[in-house]
Order: structure tokens, then sequence, then C-alpha cells
């Protein structure tokens, strides 16, 4: 067992006992009750278990949680989907996900949304070139499987909230 | 809104087991429904707007929806710790399962209870026939197939559970003993459907399927291949006569005729997994104090998995059965057939029977999902198509289909027949002769899954008419335009379809498209190392089975808000927000509220049912009728593409009854018509714009005015019906008014003012007629699809570059959602056509060991995510209805793909997928 202490949304969370094996994805969802945070493949495939690391430079990635244990989190500051929101008020992603239809069951949802704020975060900080956005996005959200849709409107939504601010995500 | 939060019974069945859905105890935590009711009383609800789903603010949030989110702590009343099961499934189906080596697991994985196939036999629990087999393989047996469960592990705790179950990953724990080779079992069901028209298009068939009857052949070999030849006995009918027939158009397409072109072809089609992101789970508590199963599911057929937990346990020894069970369900993350009737709910209910008083939770993980999660049906097909040279016209058609249903029998004679069936797709031919069997084998169960059985045969089909199209020579689409079956025409079983076939437009679209259009000047740009080619498809797809059911209740408040509730199942398919579509048509406000997969909200319908929809006899259905309150059948499951229109149905209806006997008086008082004014008859010429009512010359009414006035005059605010579907509608009138009213329900009720519900008898129905079951379909939707691939000749790697389809859907509820699943269909038929294989015994999903990384699913760069072009046609007229599509848009998509491989390497593949080893060897 191993004591276990991050920050999830802003809130710290711990300390914790947990086994050392116990997955990050079920320790969210199991031993927290976060279950925004889906479980596809326990593989690292399928990505629906990604979440938001945010590093101390300022820097933020994902991360899957279902093979990657709890304990690796010890630390670490993390947002999930319940913690895009603040005070209900949906972030621009989310909104454009709504309005775009991107997805259909959701299942895998919770996944590109982290992804596609992670990017969106990024660009902010070191925007691109308007002819490297689709490609971008493409790199961005391809590890994230969804088997509803067929992605375009996943890569729609993200890329509508960029070319709607061009002046923060593009050069 | 608020909530029904009446505690109700639905039914109570012959077991002596009530069966419904009642509220929970209130507790801090919000009640199921309150959870699975979208937008939510205060939510913001982005239908309204026309700008989303109305699951959308849920779903981005990580709101808990689907079954997999909730513990028994997020249940009020539940006790709040979770224990956890375990289905220990076989990797083998060759060897005797002698046990499992429980000491081997470690001290801290160890089991709570056990459960072994000699425990349901003590507990005297029955399998319904629809899952005929053991649920537990016993010990001294050979398991019926791979993936057949032998063990339920039920563990107090999470960590004990999550050690065993990657404990129990690789196989070693279960002991096998002699080899016995796998076991045999008779066919699921063999048919043939032969049909000879008559001398011209108006006259009579000479031989028809709608005619005869349906026919089997009476003998099988040792193998349980049917003997199709005509033999003096025969079961099923007249099958000699067919079958002599069938023979004759045999003979003719071998006869070496010189003015017959005659193509023929061997196609194999693969075995897929549906995928859907959220594998099967449930949870179960048996409270042994009130001798209640409290289930929450996930399926696609809540009221079947209902009824099959109650045949479980409707004979238990008394220890174990249930007074009563509380099924609830849940929104289901990903479907496409694959959690329509499977055998899962089964299990979650014994879990929680075999550790009473605390709620058990069945999940499976990933490999145990593809080890015994339902598969598509693997085909294997011989086709001929005879062409009078001169004409290009088809004039024979002939196909033997073999499918491996693998374990169970599940849906493996429906699939065989539906497959069977669309064999000739969008055309026409006057002698066609098809034979189709499902065989048992010791494969993962083949089931339901999105296009089943069309998928595999239109496939073969599309394929082998693009090279009857080369050797006439003649060009595809007016090869295709040559033998359409016109509106109007006969299908293979002799019968017209009842809605609008467009694919004279749908091939109109194709030709005129870009990629058609330039497929040659394309091909000549070739680059060093790169093929490129273009490939066309097109089919129509029967929507339904031929027993569908949709129950919808709808209620308007003073304030003009509307709730909606509806047994149909949000899997995606956007029925949610089709229904509170469907409804803004006839109420002007979208939905408010919408709660989905609801099977208990109807019992002042007081609805029962006796027999078998499919099978019972014209006699047996009229004597039934007199029963004011009986109904062929009470719900049906959210499947074969019948969310928009059947899915919609009763909701829509109700909404019609509110609107003409609640909104549309109350409007005219306000408007002051008085009594025997012409105008009060004009009820179908107002419409709404936005949530105002409009008629012309008269000034508009808001929804929130009409609503408090409909109120006040104590008209009818809310309704509920029964919709029921043999390739018709039901339809029954009904006292309301001072009206004998006809509508397309067989059932209903309305409530007056604020008042309660009220069932209403009808005073006639009109059920289908029973003979309809012969007709296969009456309903079809049309999708044809252009692609272009360009092929990287050293690697044989395809990359499908352009891609278009046209969908013609009748009234779209939402132009949004059907595109959205063209696009997803689309994506699944790349899948299917170039990445996804199982395979069928012991190297595949049965054995465990198969996760996404082995089993490659399309990804975005797997797509032209940016050049995938979905034209969805208008509809016929304003009137025409919804049809279902989210079949038929991923099928055509297969064939154009092999097509347009064809065209850039010149070699016809006949097995799917086709991989870039293939290509590359036909390339070398």
């Amino acid at each position: 067992m191993t004591s276990l202490s991050l920050t999830i949304n802003g809130n710290p969370v711990g300390p914790i006992e947990v086994r050392d094996e116990l997955s990050m994805n079920d320790f969210l969802r199991e031993i927290l009750n976060m279950t925004g945070t889906k479980f596809g493949c326990g593989a690292a495939q399928c990505l629906s278990c990604a979440v938001i690391v945010d590093n101390p430079d300022g820097s933020s990635h994902t991360n899957p949680t279902c093979v990657v244990p709890a304990v690796n989190f010890n630390g670490k500051a993390i947002r999930t989907v319940e913690g895009h929101a603040k005070d209900g008020v949906l972030t621009p992603l989310q909104r454009a996900f709504i309005e775009h239809f991107a997805f259909q069951c959701g299942y895998c949802t919770a996944g590109f949304l982290n992804e596609g704020q992670v990017l969106l975060e990024r660009l902010a900080s070191a925007p691109i070139p308007r002819e490297a956005l689709e490609k971008t996005i493409l790199e961005a959200l391809d590890g994230h499987l969804c088997r509803c849709t067929g992605y375009v409107r996943y890569h729609d939504a993200v890329r509508d909230v960029i070319l709607a601010d061009p002046g923060r995500y593009l050069t | 809104m608020p909530l029904s939060r009446r505690e109700f019974v639905a039914w109570t069945g012959a077991s002596g087991i009530a069966l419904g859905l009642s509220r929970l105890a209130l507790a801090e935590e919000p009640e199921f429904i309150a959870r699975e009711t979208l937008p939510g009383p205060l939510g913001l609800n982005p239908g309204i707007v026309g700008k989303g789903r109305i699951d959308g603010v849920a779903k981005v949030t990580g709101a808990k929806l689907y079954v997999s989110d909730f513990r028994a702590k997020d249940l009020p009343g539940w006790p709040a710790d979770t224990s956890h099961a375990l289905l220990v499934r076989s990797p083998d189906a060759s060897h005797i399962y002698e046990g499992l080596d429980l000491d081997r697991l470690t001290a801290d994985a160890r089991p709570s209870a056990v459960v072994a196939a000699e425990d349901l036999v003590r507990a005297g629990t029955r399998v319904p026939a629809f899952y005929s087999g053991d649920l537990l393989c016993p010990a001294g047996s050979t398991p019926l197939y791979l993936g057949q469960p032998v063990a339920l592990l039920i563990f107090a705790t999470f960590d004990a559970y999550d050690r065993a179950r990657v404990q129990f990953r690789d196989g070693s724990l279960i002991r096998f003993g002699a080899e016995t080779g796998p076991l045999t079992r008779p066919n699921y069901g063999a048919w043939r459907f032969t049909r000879i028209a008559g001398a011209t298009p108006d006259s009579p068939d000479v031989y028809a399927p709608i005619q005869e009857g349906w026919i089997s052949p009476g003998f099988s070999d040792g193998g349980g291949r049917p003997i199709w030849r005509p033999l003096p006995v025969a079961e099923g009918g007249q099958y000699a006569k067919g079958a002599t027939y069938g023979e004759e158009i045999r003979k003719e397409l071998a006869a070496n005729n010189p003015e017959l072109l005659v193509v023929a072809g061997d196609f194999e089609t693969q075995s897929i997994d549906p995928m859907f992101l959220e594998p099967e789970c449930g949870l179960a508590w048996y409270d042994g104090g009130n001798r209640s199963l409290e289930l929450i599911l996930g399926v696609q057929s809540p009221y079947e998995a209902a009824e099959a937990v109650e045949y479980l346990l409707g004979e238990a020894a008394a220890e174990v059965k249930p007074d009563r069970i509380n099924a609830q369900f849940a929104y289901v993350g990903g479907g496409f057939g694959g959690k329509d009737h499977t055998p899962f709910p089964l299990y979650v209910a014994l879990a929680g029977l075999f550790f009473p008083d605390r709620p058990v939770r069945l999940a499976h993980d990933r490999y145990q999902q593809f080890q015994g999660g339902i598969k598509r049906h693997a085909f294997k097909m011989k086709t001929q198509i005879g062409v009078d040279r001169a004409s290009g016209k088809i004039v024979a058609f002939a196909a033997d289909h073999v499918l491996d249903g693998g374990g169970l029998a599940n849906y493996s004679p429906s699939v065989a027949v539906v497959g069977a069936t669309a064999a000739l797709g969008i055309y026409d031919a006057p002698k066609v002769d098809v034979t189709t069997v499902a065989l048992h084998s010791r494969a993962v169960t083949a089931g339901s899954m999105r296009g089943y059985g069309t998928l595999q045969t239109m496939t073969a089909l599309e394929v082998l008419i693009d090279e009857a199209a080369m050797a006439l020579p003649l060009d595809p689409i007016e090869f295709r335009r040559r033998n359409l079956l016109k509106t109007g025409g006969k299908s293979m079983t002799g019968t017209p379809f009842t809605v609008s076939v467009r694919t004279p437009e749908l091939l109109d679209k194709l030709e005129q498209h870009a990629i058609w259009r330039d497929r040659v000047v394309e091909k000549s740009r070739v680059t060093a190392g790169t093929l490129v080619g273009t490939g066309v498809a097109c089919v129509i797809k029967d929507y339904g089975t031929g027993a569908d059911c949709s129950l919808g209740r709808i209620e308007v408040a003073a304030d003009g808000s509307i709730s909606v509730w509806a047994d149909a199942v949000e899997m995606g398919n956007g029925i949610g927000t089709a229904i509170a579509n469907r409804v803004a048509l006839q109420l002007g406000g979208v939905g408010h509220t919408v709660a989905v997969a609801q099977i208990g909200m109807f019992d002042e319908l007081g609805l029962v049912t006796s027999g078998d929809p499919y099978t019972m006899t014209q006699e047996a259905q009229d004597e039934a009728a007199k029963n004011p309150r009986w109904v062929p059948a009470i719900s049906s499951a959210t499947s074969a593409s019948i969310g928009a229109h059947v899915g919609t149905q009763a909701v829509a209806q109700a909404a019609g009854i509110v609107f003409r006997f609640g909104l549309w008086p109350a409007a005219l008082e306000l408007w002051g018509i008085p009594k025997g004014d012409p105008r009060v008859y004009l009820w179908e010429e107002a419409y709404w714009q936005g949530d105002e009512l409009i008629m012309s010359g008269l000034p508009p009414l808001p929804l929130s005015k009409v609503a408090a006035k409909a109120h006040e005059q104590k008209g009818v605010t809310g309704a509920m019906g029964h919709a029921f579907s043999r390739w018709a509608w039901s339809q029954a009138s009904f006292p309301i008014g001072g009206f004998d009213w006809e509508i397309d329900l067989d059932a209903l009720a309305v409530r007056y003012g604020g008042g309660p519900f009220q069932s209403l008898d009808r005073t006639s129905v009109a059920f289908p007629p029973t003979d309809y079951n012969r007709i296969g379909t009456a309903f079809v939707s049309g999708c044809g699809t252009a692609v272009r691939v360009e092929i990287e000749a050293a690697t044989g790697a395809v990359r499908v570059a352009k891609a278009y389809s046209v969908v013609e859907c009748g009234q779209a509820l939402s132009t949004e959602l059907v595109s959205g699943q063209a696009q997803g269909g689309f994506a699944m038929a790349v899948g299917q056509t170039l990445h996804e294989d199982l395979p069928l015994y012991e190297d595949g999903p049965g054995n465990g060991q198969w996760n996404l990384g082995d089993y490659v699913i399309p990804r975005a760069s797997d797509l032209p995510i940016h050049d995938l072009e979905i034209e969805v046609l208008p509809p016929i007229s304003p009137k025409e209805g919804p049809k279902g599509i989210a079949e038929v848009v991923m099928i055509p998509a297969v064939p154009a793909l092999l097509n347009a491989i064809h065209d850039a390497t010149g070699h016809r593949f006949n097995r799917l997928p086709v991989t870039p080893d293939m290509i590359r060897g036909v390339l070398s």
C-alpha cells in the first residue's frame, strides 16, 4: 500500500492508502466515484480513460489511466471531464462538441474533450500557421478511438473553436 | 417539471413475479430515473435551440449516465457498498471442462461466493428459449462454444475482484481434461426463397414465398448442412414445389446459353466485434428481506431483458425466487446491435441472487467483452447472376449462403433470413433462388450487429454486379439503372415495398458526383508507386423487424413545458433528440425533458399480450384482439434501424392527440372562434413557427398561453400510447372529444387538465394481418456510396482519399443525426473492409486474449474526415414519414471500397478484410 495525494480539478485529494497495482482508472471510478473518466479497453489503446496532467512548468499533457497505477500520479495535478465547466458554464470546447453533434453515444467524449483542451492550451502558448491546423488536430486526436461518429465532427468542433479565436491559436 | 414519482408495477407474469419499474426511496442522491431524464428539469437543452442533442450537456460534463457509471452508493435506498462479480469464460471448446483451480488464486484474490452449473440446477433456474444452452458449462462437459461461461465468482471487495480478474486472464486457472473435439448441434435454421415472376409485371407470380409460405428443407447431412435438392418428404410447407422451381433456375444458369452472361463468385465475410466503447455491465441487488431483485442494466432491449430475467427465475426454488423484479435501464455507451438480446443481464441477475443483500456489479473488461460479446456472423456465399447480353437485364439470380452462428442460436435464424431476402439488393429479377443456412459452431455467439445479413450478402452482390457490368460491357451505373427494382415492383418474397424506393435518384447523384465523374482523369494522374481507383455501390436496406413496438407518453404542463417518456433506448443514435424534435412538429416545443428506455411508465394502458407476433395465426390474433387491452407485443428492442420510424411513433401519435383535443380547442377559444364556425375543423391547417401556433388570418399564439388555456378547459394535456407495426401500423379508434377517433395506435390513455391518466377502450382495431409475416420486409431506405482509394504499391496500404454517400431517409427528424450516422457508418465500413478480423475459433476472441492492440478499428487518420461528403435527400413530400437509416448508411461503402480496389489493382478480392499483405501479394 502506498499513500497517494494529488490534485484533481484544483482540489486536493488524499492522502489515501492505495494498493500499488490499483490503476488510476479504478482509483477515480471505484474509490473516488468520479466516473466521468471512462474505462474502454484497459490496454491504453482507446484513450477513453485519458485525463489531463498539468505539469509544473505550466504545460499539460494527457495520460491514459487504465494501465497506469494510481500511485504514479502521486503529487501530480490532473483534470478530468468533471472539471472543465466552471460554475455550470461550459467551456468553448464543450459547447462546440454539443453544437457540432460531435459525439453520439458519448462514451469516448471525456477523452476527446481532454485531448482537445490540451491542444487548445498548447496552441495558445505556441500558435501555429493556419495551413497546419487540420494536420495538427489530427495528430493530437488520432490516438482516441470513437466507434460511433467517424470522427468528423470532433475534428470540426476543435477546428472551429480555434478558428473562432485565430489571434489566440494561430500565427 | 417534476418527474412522476408514483410507484407502480408494470405487470405480473405467469411466474408470479411482479416485474416492473418502481421509484426508489428518496435519499440525498438523485433517483436513477432523474439522472436518466435529460436534459433535466433545470438543465440547458441544446435541442430547444436546434443546436445539439438533449443529452449534450450530460455527455460533455461527465454526468453519471451509463450503467457502468453507477455503483450501489449512487442508488438511493441501496446498501452503500458494491461487491463485484467475475464471469469466468472457457477459452477451450474441445476438451472436457473439469473445474476451476481456485486454490491457485492468491489468498487476497479469493471469491466470497462461487456459482457453478450445479448451483443453477439446485436453484431451479430456467434458460429462456432465445438463449437456449447451459448458462454455465457443467463440470464434466465440453463447453458448447469458446467463451462459454463456466462459473460466476463474487467478491466482497473490489481489490479481491481486481486481482482475481487479472489472475484468471490467461485461462490457466480453468482445468480441462480429455479431448472430445467440438460439440455438434443442429443448424439454427435453413430456408429457401424462390420466386418465379409472372409473364408481365402486372401478372401474378408463378411462385413466390408470400403466396406459398416460407420453405425449409426436411433433411440435413451429418454436418448439419441442409440437403437442398427436393426430396419426397419435406418439412415447412411445400418444400418440394419451391425447390423444383429453384433447381430449374439453377439449370438455366448452368445451361451454357450463349445469349446469357453468367457471372458467378464466391465471397467470404469475416467475424467482427461491434466494439462499442462501453463494455457490458450491470448492477443487481437482491433485497432478501423484501424478496425484491433490483437491476440496473444497459441494453438495447430493456423489455426483453426484464422478461428474460423473469423467466430465468420464474420457477426457481423458494429461497432464491424473488417476489418482484425491478429493472431500470441506463443510457448505452454504444450498441450497434451487440447489446440487443444479449444474455448478459441473466448473469447480472444471478450475481445478485447468489450474493443476497449485497449489491453486486458485473462488468466485462475489454478482454472479456471480446471473449463473450455478440459478434457479426461470418458468411460464405456463392452468387450467380444471369444477364441477357442483348438487353443487359438480369434474368436469373441464385445464391447460397452459409452463416457461422457460433455457440448459441441468438439471432442466427433472423440474420439468415434477412441476408437471404436482401441478396438481390436494389435489383429486379424474374427468377430468383436463394438458399441459406445458419450453422452452430464452437465460435463465440454471433447475433445482431448493424446491417446484419444484408451487409454480407449485398457486399457480395454489389461486387459481382460490377463484374457483370464490365463483362457485358456496360457502365456500372447504367447496368444498375437498367435492373433497378421499380417502385411497386416485387421483392424476392413477392411483396412490393410500401415506401418510396428512390434508387434512380441515388444512382443519378452518384453518377453526377465528382468522385465518379472524374474517375478516369484521377486514375491517369497516378504518381509513381501509387495506384488510384474509384468504386461505387448502391443498396436498399430494410428497417424494422416485422413486430416493432413503440411506447410513448407526453405531458404538456400549464406553463407549456413538455415532458416525454419512451421505451426506445438511447445508444448514441440520438433517439431522445429525435423524439423531442418529432414532438415539436406537433406541439411547437421540443420535448423539454425526455426519458428514454422507460418500460414502466405506461401501466395505465393495462397492456396484455399473448402468443408470438411472428408465428401466430390470424384466428388467434382475431380472438385475442377482442380484449381491448391486448396487443401483439408490448415493447421491442431499439435495433434494426427503427429509431426514427418506430421509436418516435407512439410519442408522435400521442402528441397529435394532445394537440387535437387539448391545444387546438384551447387555441379556438383564445382566438374567439365559436362552435359551428367552419374553422373549428381546420386544425390541420394550423402549424407551429417556433413555439407560436400560426393560423392564417389569426394572431399567433404562444405555446405557454395555449397550454394554460388547455389546462383551464380540462382539455387533453397528456397522452400515452402503444404502437405496433407488422410492416404496417396497427390502427384503432378511440372515443374522444365526441368522436370515434382513428389513429395509428392500438392502445391509448389520456389525461384531462391536471387529472390522472385514463385508459380509453378502443372501439375498433385493425392489427396488420398475420400473413404479413411472410413479407420479409416492406420498408426500405436507400444509400449509395462513391469512393476513391489510393494504394501504395510497395506496401499495399490503402488510403481512402475521398468518399460521398447519398442517403434517402424520408423526413429527417434531425439532419445532423442522419449525417452523423452516415459518417459513423462509413467509418465502420472501412473497418469491415480493410482492418477488422476475428478468427472464429481457438485463435479468436473466445480465447480471452483479444484486446484493441490486436483488433484494429479505424482511427481518424484511416478515414477521409475532411473529404467525406454526406448528402441527405429531402423527403418526397412533406407528409413522408421518417425512415430508418442507421444500418443502410454502412453497407454500400464496403462494396464501393472493394470495387475501388479492383479499379486500382485489377484484382477482385473475395474475402474480407482486404489487407495490405493481400494487395501486395497480387501486385507482385
